[in-house]
């Protein structure tokens, strides 16, 4: 596509390699097919390719971006779908992460929408304000009648009873009792570690028993994601270079083999900070060696061979996080091992279509949220399934709210079919 | 007697046209005038004569087209086809003996302008699905040309399936390229009796819905399969036909797949190709129809899950004759009776039935109703003024074939 | 482009809130932003804002909007996914753009009359997808299946690779509903065969958005063939590659699909997918068979004699379906591949006979060196559709002109042979202006008469398909000498 960038505009390194994007966009249309939004809302301007327009001429023109250009990139979930399924290479997510960046530094949002954004990005990152928060919600849910909508929605969101802490929240290092086949640094996270705390316990017990040490680093958190999707730049950079400090140190003296991701949302992210410094001549060099280690957890398992297992006899319907799909185009590695560990895996219809959760979307746009997750159930629940089995806990919280399905982690079902306990959300 | 020109060329013909515009007169165009009972009848000044526009100007077998003159006989296009081991895959029919008539198999003018395909309709197409130009002088008395000569063509409206199955009403046609197919060098049949009808139709759904290419498929019932073929079929027991084109040695594994496939049903029995051409043929051209000639006789097209419901409503109505092709969705009724057509009642349960989603052909009119009979299904008014403008687009003057199809039209 | 009215255009503010009365909530789009993002469809080489852009939901709304439109004056042009390479779709300055986006969802699946009812929106691979598990397919697949909506294909009689077998859109239509300009409903053909009067479904299909507007779709769908099997065979000219496609049809065998590449065409898919295709050769084909196992077994066979017979200098078969898919992988890459290899590239859509491609090939080859382009080809053997790219940068000045120059000269010289203007993109606005070349004046003015009988005020997607604007009034003229025969020469009896 032909753009119209000045030179003093393409000084600018996001503005160039923003520019590079939309130059390779031929126009073709096939990213709207796979857009949710676009499925749902049938308007170009919830397309990729429309919004790739709006965001061009958002950049080019300079200056207050149109309030539906921000409604129309709002309304974008991040899936990268459309990255699986575009023939040229268009390097979507990039320029929307700009975009939203540029919106963040040039749109002030009404009131009550700052505050909101400025809350989420302020506590989700942080476990013990988070912790925290959840407990007000527990109280507040008798009062919530009273409050906006977006509140009660978020209030609905919050689980009833908090699960135990996290052990692998704080720094700690868990050796393996085998032969040791390496030595890996996991992200612990920062909202896993207070709602679904069970998956890095799953994860530790199933690397330990495949041979790996895993440590969680001094200084690692957040990997930065959260507020990267809300534009706060300076934010996420900040949770990153911590993480790169942290796992960087690691790498200088004991050595690490890996860095281990078990939420596909934060595995896109850490996979993305050798492009997020890319021209930060003092961090480049390490954020690139950091993304080049970082593997999703189901990669790393393939790596070391699960063998087969006997089989489960649980019908396992496989629900694919976009953010590993499309953000990391793994699709089969964590399907064919939980086949290995013998589950009896199934694939709903429309497997490339996001659930509505998408980080903070789904408080965010709570209607459009709504109804991909009533159709995302509504596949799923139309294999049967027993279990439903994903790799991102944005993805189980928002499926949980719609079926009365359990939902784990992949490497839950892994870990107990290699000798760890049976997920709890499982009913014996 | 109405005068009769006999133009011997296009150029002949445009100057016809002319003549006719200029002098305000109405045209019949008639090729060997085979299909002339199909439809209305047509009252005109003259009576245009195309059978000397005729001729195949171009024939490629390796680009499987031919471009031939609107008079050419059928049998002379299809013996040049056969040289080349082609045919045309609609299979155009014959009515003639319906009518009473010797064998004529008309011209290729008629097959295309009347639009009639036999059995292989289902799969194949009609003969609009093999027009892939036509050239024609219009209602201005213009020579235009729509379409081409290959296969894969959306340059401009596609105004040659307009033309197609039109009678003769838009323009008067010069010159037509159609597809041409390989003939397969095998056809067997595949028959079960003694099925009801509505097992028939849900046999032949499941044969349609296999993978082994069932080409065709009819249902013959108990009364008439011995009108069939020369007593291919046994009397007195209904036919589920299931036809298979292709190979030699593949169509009759297709054959056994298919047999098996429908093993819960008695009764198989393997027609060869022999005896399946001409059985087949006869179902295209409802040759058992042709005994009664002053008896009604329609075609009804309806979703194929419909029919046996149709047939089971019209029993209760008046006594007729009938046989299934189409899977189920083509249904021959010979009335058994010469003063009746039944219009009414047939029409009225297809409506009730099916809705929009079907209609009757009268085929054949008593001789007492030709100037009464409404043969082709009444449009719905929006239509019915839709195809008016289009008709006024193309022949302002209303010059040609007036009244063939509709009133006016 | 027709001439922008400018009291239309000044009349917009009016026009919006009419058409918000008609379509409530965000279906009527006026942010002068907003609306670039209807500014083309997949052709970008003509761009244009319209006025304002309506997303109806229901066909009353579509068949008000148009009535709406038809009282003001209004033009419209429909839109179904903007994926045209003709530029169907492309806005006008003064009219609306009709979208038929939210038109997405599957109406019925009819297994025993083996049909399905859509609504346009629905994209094509959609329909094959809501019936595979049940052993069906929707046989039309246009290259651009995956985001091509069934409206447009049926708006441009859309086709793909399996044509020769399977036909185009219109040999697998069953029926429509369209709404005319002047908000008329009809409801053409249905689940019943050989719809009564004038076939006005088959000039439905392929008419560009001219005649009305696509509501919904009732098409055919096939059981899923047994088996598919795929021969990759290499050529040392593309002669030989052309006498095997000519022997093969000889045998009466009628392939599911038969691509030819050329070299340029082989390097950049190989380049970009790496799936093994001979780099020697000077052609590559690709022929698929589909059906029962006996008999797809037994048509390998002999098409792989012909191709020897024919001089193959490299000959696979497929054994699995991993490996049909593999040869297929690099023909389907071929676009992209080509868009990765130059900056941009410009896809051309001819048809000629088969037999004349070497010649075809040949003649394009002289002028890609006179032109100094690049250009790579694609072809269709199965049913003569050839796909020459022209590859270009158009951040060179005069280059894409060039680029026009050339392709307009392609698509002469495919007329030229006996072909036609375009196979399966349709002319649009790209090809508009070389109608003269196929029709002459008198083809082109009763396709115009066809037009005048469906929109008589020439609202409904002007400046597509016609050098010229419609002038219905003009165009029903008889011209006649008043009274006498004038031609006593001929026959009479």
């Amino acid at each position: 596509m032909q753009t119209g960038f000045s030179q003093e505009q393409l000084k600018s390194a996001p503005m160039a390699s923003s520019q590079e994007v939309i130059k390779s966009c031929v126009h073709c249309g096939f990213c709207t097919a796979t857009c949710p939004t676009y499925l749902l809302l049938g308007d170009e301007l919830d397309s990729p390719r429309g919004r790739i327009y709006l965001m061009k001429e958002m950049l080019e023109k300079g200056g207050k971006p149109s309030s539906s250009t921000v409604k129309h990139v709002d309304r974008c979930l991040s899936c990268l779908s459309c990255m699986t399924t575009c023939p040229s290479g268009v390097n979507y997510m990039h320029l929307v992460d700009h975009a939203r960046a540029y919106i963040e530094d040039n749109y002030q949002r009404p009131l009550f929408e700052r505050i909101i954004r400025n809350t989420l990005a302020r506590i989700l990152p942080n476990p013990t304000l988070f912790r925290l928060s959840l407990r007000l919600a527990a109280w507040g849910r008798p009062f919530q009648f009273l409050m906006p909508s977006r509140i009660k929605n978020m209030i609905d969101m919050a689980p009833q009873k908090l699960p135990p802490k996290d052990l692998f929240e704080k720094p700690n290092l868990a050796k393996t009792d085998t032969l040791r086949r390496g030595r890996v640094a996991m992200l612990a996270g920062c909202a896993q570690t207070v709602l679904a705390p069970q998956i890095n316990a799953s994860t530790v017990r199933l690397l330990n028993r495949l041979g790996l040490d895993v440590l969680t680093a001094e200084g690692s958190g957040c990997c930065g994601a959260l507020p990267h999707h809300l534009g706060k730049t300076k934010d996420s950079h900040a949770f990153a270079k911590a993480n790169i400090s942290a796992w960087i140190k690691e790498m200088d003296t004991d050595g690490l083999d890996a860095i281990i991701v078990n939420a596909s949302g934060c595995g896109t992210t850490v996979k993305d900070y050798g492009f997020m410094f890319r021209d930060d001549p003092e961090w480049a060099d390490r954020a690139a060696r950091v993304s080049e280690i970082t593997k999703d957890i189901s990669e790393t398992i393939s790596d070391l061979k699960l063998g087969p297992l006997k089989p489960m006899g649980m019908r396992v319907a496989y629900h694919a996080a976009c953010s590993l799909q499309h953000g990391q185009q793994i699709r089969n590695e964590p399907k064919a091992l939980l086949r290995l560990a013998g589950f009896d895996v199934v694939e709903p219809n429309e497997a490339h279509i996001c659930c509505g959760s998408a980080g903070t979307y789904n408080l965010m746009q709570p209607e459009i949220a709504g109804q991909l997750l009533e159709r995302k159930v509504k596949n799923i629940e139309a294999t049967g399934p027993a279990v439903i089995a994903t790799g991102n806990i944005g993805c189980m919280t928002q499926i949980e709210k719609g079926t009365g399905i359990p939902v784990v982690h992949t490497v839950e079902l892994l870990d107990w079919a290699t000798g760890g306990p049976r997920p709890e959300r499982l009913a014996p | 007697m109405r005068e009769v020109w006999k133009p011997q060329n296009v150029s002949e013909l445009q100057s016809a046209i002319k003549d006719a515009l200029s002098s305000q007169i109405t045209l019949e165009l008639r090729g060997s005038g085979s299909k002339r009972r199909l439809g209305r009848k047509v009252h005109s000044n003259v009576l245009v004569d195309l059978s000397r526009i005729s001729g195949i100007t171009l024939y490629e077998p390796e680009e499987m087209i031919i471009t031939v003159r609107p008079g050419t006989p059928l049998a002379e296009i299809e013996a040049a086809l056969a040289q080349h081991n082609q045919r045309l895959a609609f299979d155009p029919p014959s009515y003639v003996a319906l009518w009473g008539a010797s064998s004529d198999h008309g011209t290729i003018g008629g097959a295309m302008m009347t639009g009639r395909a036999g059995s292989r309709r289902l799969t194949a197409g009609g003969p609009r699905d093999h027009c892939l130009g036509v050239k024609a002088v219009n209602g201005f008395g213009e020579i235009c040309a729509a379409g081409g000569r290959v296969v894969k063509n959306v340059t401009g409206f596609d105004i040659s399936k307009l033309v197609t199955g039109s009678f003769g009403t838009l323009c008067a046609v010069s010159e037509l390229t159609l597809k041409t197919h390989p003939t397969p060098n095998d056809t067997v049949t595949l028959a079960l009796l003694g099925l009801d009808d509505v097992t028939a139709v849900d046999t032949m759904r499941q044969a349609m819905s296999s993978s082994c290419q069932v080409s065709a498929a009819a249902y013959l019932p108990e009364q008439i399969t011995n009108h069939f073929a020369n007593n291919t079929l046994p009397p007195h027991i209904s036919a589920t036909l299931l036809r298979l084109d292709g190979f030699h040695p593949t169509t009759r594994a297709r054959a056994e797949t298919l047999s098996n496939q429908l093993k819960s049903i008695d009764g198989h029995q393997l027609i060869p190709c022999t005896e399946s051409r001409p059985l087949w043929m006869e179902i295209s051209n409802a040759q058992c129809f042709s005994q009664n000639i002053e008896h009604a006789l329609w075609h009804i097209s309806v979703p194929p899950k419909n029919g046996p419901e149709i047939i089971d409503h019209l029993r209760s109505m008046f006594k007729f004759d009938y046989y299934f092709d189409w899977a189920g969705g083509g249904i021959w009724v010979e009335i058994k009776n010469q003063s009746h057509d039944y219009s009414t009642e047939i029409r009225q349960t297809i409506r009730d039935l099916v809705g929009g989603d079907g209609h009757a052909t009268l085929m054949r009119t008593p001789h007492d109703l030709i100037d009464v009979a409404a043969p082709f299904q009444p449009l719905a008014p929006e239509i019915e003024a839709i195809t008016r403008r289009i008709k006024s687009q193309f022949d302002p003057m209303g010059i040609f074939n007036p009244g063939r199809m509709y009133k006016g039209i | 482009m027709p001439t922008p009215n400018s009291n239309l255009i000044a009349r917009r503010a009016e026009f919006v809130s009419a058409l918000r009365t008609i379509v409530p909530g965000e279906g009527v789009i006026d942010d002068t932003v907003a609306l670039a993002a209807y500014e083309c469809d997949g052709l970008t080489a003509y761009r244009q804002k319209p006025m304002i852009a309506v997303l109806p939901e229901t066909v009353d709304q579509v068949s008000e909007v148009l009535r709406y439109c038809h009282n003001v004056g209004l033009k419209v042009v429909p839109r179904g996914a903007g994926t045209s390479l003709s530029g169907g779709a492309l806005p006008l300055a003064d009219g609306i753009i009709l979208g038929l986006g939210k038109f997405n969802k599957i109406l019925d699946v009819d297994y025993e009359n083996q049909c399905a009812v859509v609504q346009p929106g629905v994209t094509n691979l959609a329909i094959t997808h809501a019936v595979t598990n049940d052993g069906f397919y929707y046989a039309p697949d246009p290259s651009s299946q995956i985001a091509c909506s069934i409206g447009g294909n049926v708006a441009e009689n859309a086709g793909g690779v399996h044509c020769l077998k399977y036909g185009t859109t219109t040999n697998n239509l069953m029926g429509v509903e369209i709404v005319l300009m002047d908000g008329t409903v009809l409801r053409l053909g249905g689940k019943s065969l050989n719809e009564p009067g004038l076939d006005l479904l088959g000039v439905i299909c392929g008419s560009e958005g001219l005649l009305g507007v696509v509501t919904e779709v009732t098409v055919r769908i096939l059981p899923v063939p047994e088996i598919r099997r795929a021969l990759l065979l290499g050529f040392n000219s593309l002669e030989s590659a052309g006498t095997c496609v000519s022997s093969i049809i000889g045998q009466g065998i009628i392939p599911a699909g038969m691509e030819i590449m050329d070299k340029l065409a082989i390097e950049a898919a190989e380049a970009f997918v790496n799936v093994g295709y001979p780099l020697d050769a000077e052609a590559i084909m690709i022929v698929e068979l589909d059906g029962s196992a006996p008999e797809v077994d037994h048509l390998i066979d002999i098409v792989h004699g012909l191709a020897k017979d024919s001089g193959a200098t490299s000959l696979r078969v497929s054994n699995n379906e991993d490996e049909r898919l593999s040869f297929w992988a690099g023909r389907k890459a071929a676009f992209p591949a080509i868009g990765r290899i130059s900056p941009d590239y410009y896809c051309i859509d001819g048809t000629i006979p088969r037999r004349t491609l070497p010649e075809v090939l040949t003649r394009i080859n002289k002028m890609s060196d006179e032109y100094n382009l690049r250009v790579a080809n694609v072809f269709h053997a199965g049913d003569g559709n050839l796909h020459p790219m022209v590859l270009y940068d158009a951040s060179i000045p005069g280059e894409l002109e060039k680029a026009e120059k050339l392709g307009s000269d392609i698509l002469t010289l495919c007329v030229d042979v006996g072909g036609v203007l375009t196979g399966e993109h349709g002319v649009g606005v790209e090809k508009r202006d070389l109608m003269e070349v196929q029709f002459s004046s008198s083809d082109i003015d009763q396709q115009q008469r066809l037009k005048c009988a469906f929109d008589d005020q020439g609202l409904l997607n002007p400046g597509k398909v016609f050098p010229k604007l419609c002038r219905c009034a003009e165009l029903g003229q008889v011209h006649v000498h008043g009274g006498k025969l004038r031609f006593p020469e001929l026959d009479r009896l």
